[in-house]
């Protein structure tokens, strides 16, 4: 039995067994977003203001570290997590999903205090950042959505 | 054996995990290296010397909406070099270049003409034109420059409180300023009209973005906006001055600049 066999095994079969490899595939797409924030947060680049582009009001925020780390850092890791354990899914692992689905409620926790902060405490909005809150969204509707239609 | 990946592809998970790690820290040391390239060397095409396009910016520059008048100046306002700074008070990055325009303006002193404008970018920042026109209302009591940099300073703490006509107030009184006729000054016509007239001169200018920095009509880009920077040009233009300009042939005037 090879592994995706297994896999529609374990997940009901059908697009079911799509979804971890749709996960991995947006999982990788907040990655590569994070680790961009992360890498201008220490070249430090200023960007003039402007009204099409707006500006770095968000990046050079006090939140934009916590405890001296760049918040994008952690969204790396997060996404990276989110990654690796779809993956693991994906070869078979059903245990995997099951923390797969924890890292994107505790990801979608954060997303919903960063939204906050950007709309209620910064008052701007940066455009990767946004980015991020909708890959991590869409990681969380995936579970719920397998949860959902393997419930059935 | 539910938990464990089939044998047959128990290394594969892994590879591919380890391969996106390894692709992540090597992309994100790329584009940290590319980015940290040095910015390219003044260019001089803005002087006025004989090309066409460098004459052209200075006229535009002449015959824009004037702004508020008298501007705000620094050093001596009869200085054959200009430097006019449009900013937001509430872009960062207008906060981050503050420190740097103090120190050229300081080092130049009356050999220069430092005018600061108002462009609050209204469309993005909620609170820019409230903090330009409280900086005009210190103005009025003769402390615009001092509420210039206050509010550059403390950009971060008005930015974030709910009442920044408060945060305002607070730092009229730590200047020791009339409170209640900054309050009043803050509600009424003239303040607002002179950020109003800055606003219409950086729109006539064609103004993109804040903080952006003219000498002598020419717009410095960004990349330039640093104490070399501004210096190279600067010091270009001055010699320009002393030589006097060798394109109008003998006929210039002699420039009042020395005396005040």
């Amino acid at each position: 039995m090879s592994a995706s066999e297994e896999l529609i095994e374990k997940t009901g079969g059908g697009f079911l067994s799509k979804l971890p490899i749709l996960a991995a595939a947006v999982a990788l797409i907040g990655l590569a977003d994070s680790v961009y924030l992360t890498v201008k947060h220490f070249t430090g680049e200023k960007v003039p203001c402007s009204i099409v582009s707006g500006c770095e009001q968000v990046l050079t925020s006090e939140y934009a570290e916590i405890f001296g780390i760049p918040t994008a850092a952690f969204g790396a890791l997060a996404y990276f997590a989110a990654f690796s354990l779809a993956v693991m899914t994906l070869y078979g692992d059903r245990r995997m999903w099951t923390l797969f689905g924890v890292q994107t409620v505790i990801m979608l926790l954060f997303t919903i205090w960063l939204f906050y902060l950007q709309a209620f405490v910064i008052g701007a909005f940066c455009q990767f950042c946004l980015l991020s809150a909708v890959t991590t969204l869409v990681l969380f509707l995936i579970f719920i959505g397998s949860k959902f239609f393997s419930g059935r | 054996m539910q938990n464990q990946p089939k044998n047959n592809s128990g290394g594969t998970p892994l590879l591919i995990i380890g391969a996106v790690f390894l692709i992540a820290i090597i992309g994100g040391w790329w584009l940290y290296s590319s980015s940290k390239t040095p910015p390219k060397p003044a260019t001089n095409t803005g002087n006025s010397n004989n090309g066409t396009n460098a004459p052209t910016q200075k006229d535009i520059w002449e015959r824009a909406s004037l702004g508020a008048q008298p501007p705000h100046v620094l050093g001596s306002p009869n200085s054959a070099v200009t430097v006019e700074e449009f900013a937001d008070f509430q872009c960062p990055t207008c906060a981050s270049v503050q420190p740097l325009m103090k120190q050229i303006t300081s080092a130049y002193g009356g050999r220069i003409k430092f005018i600061f404008r108002n462009y609050p970018l209204i469309q993005v920042h909620d609170k820019a034109y409230d903090a330009a026109v409280a900086a005009e209302a210190a103005g009025m009591q003769g402390k615009f420059w001092d509420m210039q940099n206050l509010l550059f300073t403390n950009q971060r703490t008005w930015v974030a409180s709910a009442n920044h006509r408060q945060q305002f107030a607070d730092y009229a009184e730590q200047l020791g300023l009339n409170v209640e006729k900054f309050q009043t000054d803050m509600l009424g016509i003239p303040a607002k009209s002179r950020v109003d007239a800055d606003l219409q001169r950086a729109r006539s200018l064609q103004v993109r973005s804040t903080p952006t920095v003219y000498i002598n009509g020419v717009e410095i880009p960004f990349s330039q906006v640093t104490v070399e920077g501004l210096s190279q040009y600067i010091d270009s233009e001055l010699q320009k001055a002393n030589a006097g300009k060798p394109a109008q042939g003998g006929a210039t005037e002699p420039k009042a600049g020395e005396s005040k």
